[in-house]
């Protein structure tokens, strides 16, 4: 008996309890599985992962995944990327790169379209500046990326060197006219060689290093009225405008420190935030350092401003999905979650980080603030600085992103860093890469090219962006 | 027949069976030999007969020796050609001197002579790499402290990488920390190997120190001073990660040289075709080179052993 009973309840004991373990196995399964699922991550190495290192926790808690950074190298994340997804892996789950990859990356069909997956997180678009919508994320029609960082050159500036009386009265005596923010390259040339004092202090300094000088070049391209290409995709750039450019940012060697050659991101940064430039021209995330103690020997003298006449917005980052993902719908949630408007404005305007603002939403002053809800910059200064990205942004000039982008980008560089090098005048140094970019053009397919081409600039035309 | 391993592992069997057994030995290493270096080479060979552009979605078309005449009209490759030839001969003359000149002292030391031997080989035992970031350190225009140290004696700052003349300089600067004590220990291993007897004959019939240098050590020396080069001869045509590290190739293409330009074409513009004929081409070099020096340094007219 008692063994029978026992083994009567220990039978039912031993039935309930594998329904509950069954049931709760079920549940924990459930679990388990969300839990299983972890998303990598592509992204620059350094400040530009912390957005998702400070959500990391928030990702959890919301979706159930576990989230990894695969940091890459700033400097060839392209040839990393294309080499790991044309062998079709799956290591990256999410991409986080520059949209002039864009166009090459959809082309060849590294990108997943996110449309079918809005419904499962609304991106809320509408709010996106016009500018990064339409022209930056979508392709045909189609929408394959979303914005983390929407990047433009800024000018800023010294505001106590520019408003001392003495100073003013020195420059109008030098040059006739006002001791102002330039509006036009001519003057910016004079305000240059004007504050040129060295060793202490240079009128300004650019990124002229292997990687970016390109874009230093083409903002002054720009504001000289060039444009990328002649509608039969003739390279704007050899033309009397280009070697204008390039010759002015050439003759600006002479008011930048001597290591010119060698400025980059961080070391532009450095020369205005330890006070030895009057002004740069720089990413717009400056200003934020400008205004942070920790970073800089000039808060409260930062003035910010469009460039004169255009504002180039080279790199900006996009996330995508990869196209070989095994967890596209989590990537996706991943991707729109980071740039909810109340998620994008936690980042967008903290100084550690490289973010900047792309939301109608965010150009508000009100909101110029850390990632732990502090504001960063004076009321003042933080109007300044929105009002500077907006009027860069109506003056904007788009980074080329249509096939080939990355190269007929990196092969300007090499040619405007031998013309800054002075291995090539500025005239042999375009014409060269003209016929450089020819060849690129012909290899893609000079009529595709053109439609291509033409169909990225009426993008930006949609939306009120002058070309 | 002369005596194989097959021969000696299997004393017993008739000679055709041994040969196979041999084969069996060897068919590992030969199949991983064919693997890592007989397949990518021809499949390099095949590639730089194409028009293969990764990033071009359209099939390679066989273009036979299409890209080879290209690389002849390129103005970057005979510019990648001039960089790697200047730092090749920049390396051999400052590398050969002082690494024998390093040899002959430690050569001449009686006490502490591996302890010296040891601290002078750790630049080559760092990773190219973070080598070259070191450098980068060092370089620094505003922070480094070279330029802090040429300040204090009022010698000027230099812009070392960032300027056009000097960043090709720097670079040998770097190559030869790194590489000259490996010249060193090739060419000691080379001057404790000669006779004793024939150096100590000329010491008994009045030969001065460098006299002996001159006619004794560098004669006996030169099939090791032959391989000592043809190493570094090779190593210097590769050079690839202190230029990525320090100069990207820059400024311009002032340090631009052929493996860096190489790596420019085939990963960055994903242009396999073409990359592929400027390695082979390369290969080709690099093979020629090498023989020239061989033969140059193992004359036996010149005492050389062969």
């Amino acid at each position: 008996m008692t063994q029978g009973r026992s083994f009567t309840i220990g039978r039912r004991s031993l039935v309930q309890g594998g329904l509950a373990a069954g049931i709760s196995g079920i549940a924990w399964r459930d679990r388990a599985d969300a839990a299983a699922i972890t998303l990598n991550i592509e992204v620059d190495a350094g400040q530009n992962e912390l957005p998702f290192r400070w959500n990391a926790a928030a990702l959890k808690t919301h979706f159930g995944f576990d989230s990894k950074l695969l940091s890459l190298p700033f400097v060839g994340q392209y040839e990393k990327l294309v080499t790991e997804l044309t062998a079709r892996s799956s290591v990256y789950d999410v991409l986080v790169f520059p949209p002039y990859f864009l166009g090459d990356f959809v082309a060849l069909g590294f990108l997943r379209e996110l449309d079918p997956y809005f419904h499962l997180l609304d991106p809320k678009l509408a709010d996106y500046l016009p500018v990064y919508r339409d022209p930056v994320i979508k392709r045909a029609g189609k929408t394959y990326a979303l914005m983390y960082d929407g990047d433009l050159l800024q000018l800023t500036y010294r505001t106590d060197l520019f408003g001392d009386p003495k100073e003013k009265a020195a420059f109008q005596q030098k040059y006739g006219h006002d001791l102002a923010v330039p509006t036009t390259w001519e003057e910016f040339m004079h305000v240059a060689e004007f504050f040129t004092r060295p060793p202490n202090l240079y009128g300004t300094a650019f990124y002229a290093a292997r990687g970016f000088c390109y874009a230093w070049f083409i903002n002054i391209f720009a504001g000289l009225g060039g444009h990328w290409f002649e509608a039969d995709m003739k390279p704007g750039i050899d033309s009397d405008t280009g070697v204008q450019a390039l010759t002015m940012l050439v003759d600006m060697k002479k008011f930048a420190p001597p290591n010119i050659l060698q400025v980059d991101y961080p070391t532009l940064n450095e020369v205005f935030l330890n006070g030895s430039t009057a002004m740069v021209v720089q990413w717009d995330d400056l200003a934020l350092k400008v205004e942070n103690p920790a970073m800089s020997k000039v808060v409260g003298k930062g003035g910010f401003a469009p460039c004169p006449v255009r504002s180039y917005m080279p790199y900006s980052r996009v996330m995508a999905v990869s196209a070989f993902s095994k967890h596209p719908a989590e990537a996706y949630k991943l991707i729109s979650y980071m740039q909810q408007p109340n998620v994008g404005i936690t980042y967008v305007y903290d100084p550690e980080c490289g973010e900047d603002p792309y939301r109608e939403s965010y150009l508000n002053p009100a909101a110029v603030k850390n990632h732990t809800g502090q504001p960063t910059m004076s009321p003042e200064a933080a109007k300044s600085y929105v009002d500077a990205i907006r009027a860069g942004l109506e003056a904007g000039y788009p980074e080329l992103s249509i096939p080939g982008g990355p190269r007929y980008i990196d092969i300007l560089d090499l040619y405007v860093n031998q013309a800054l090098a002075g291995s090539l005048s500025p005239k042999a140094a375009l014409s060269a890469c003209a016929n450089e970019w020819a060849s690129i053009t012909e290899a893609e397919g000079k009529s595709d090219q053109q439609k291509a081409y033409s169909a990225w600039i009426d993008s930006f035309k949609q939306v009120g962006l002058k070309y | 027949m002369g005596t194989t391993v097959a021969g000696i592992l299997s004393p017993g069997r008739p000679g055709v069976t041994r040969n196979w057994f041999g084969w069996w030995l060897m068919a590992p290493a030969l199949v991983m030999f064919a693997a890592n270096c007989i397949f990518p080479l021809a499949y390099a060979v095949v590639v730089s007969l194409k028009n293969y552009q990764m990033l071009i979605p359209v099939p390679a078309r066989f273009v036979g020796i299409r890209n080879f005449l290209d690389i002849f009209s390129d103005p970057l490759f005979w510019s990648s050609l001039k960089v790697t030839a200047s730092f090749i001969a920049g390396v051999v003359v400052l590398q050969f001197p002082a690494g024998f000149a390093l040899a002959l002292l430690l050569r001449g030391m009686h006490r502490f002579q591996t302890l010296a031997a040891t601290l002078l080989l750790i630049p080559t035992i760092i990773a190219s790499s973070v080598a070259a970031f070191q450098w980068s350190q060092l370089f620094n225009y505003q922070f480094g402290p070279l330029n802090f140290l040429l300040g204090l004696f009022g010698l000027g700052q230099p812009t070392w990488t960032a300027s056009p003349t000097l960043a090709l300089p720097s670079l040998l600067l770097v190559d030869f920390w790194e590489w000259t004590p490996f010249m060193m220990l090739l060419l000691l291993a080379g001057l404790h190997a000669l006779p004793g007897d024939i150096i100590e004959a000329a010491r008994v019939d009045g030969s001065r120190r460098w006299q002996i240098v001159w006619r004794i050590y560098l004669p006996l020396l030169r099939p090791v001073i032959g391989i000592a080069l043809v190493l570094r001869v090779l190593m210097s045509f590769k050079t690839f990660d202190i230029i990525y590290v320090l100069t990207a190739g820059g400024p311009g293409t002032s340090t631009e040289n052929l493996a860096y330009y190489t790596y420019i074409v085939g990963f960055r513009y994903f242009n396999l075709g073409y990359a592929s004929a400027l390695a082979i081409l390369q290969l080709i070099v690099v093979a020629v080179l090498a023989k020239a020096l061989i033969r140059l340094t193992h004359r036996p007219s010149l005492g050389g052993a062969t």
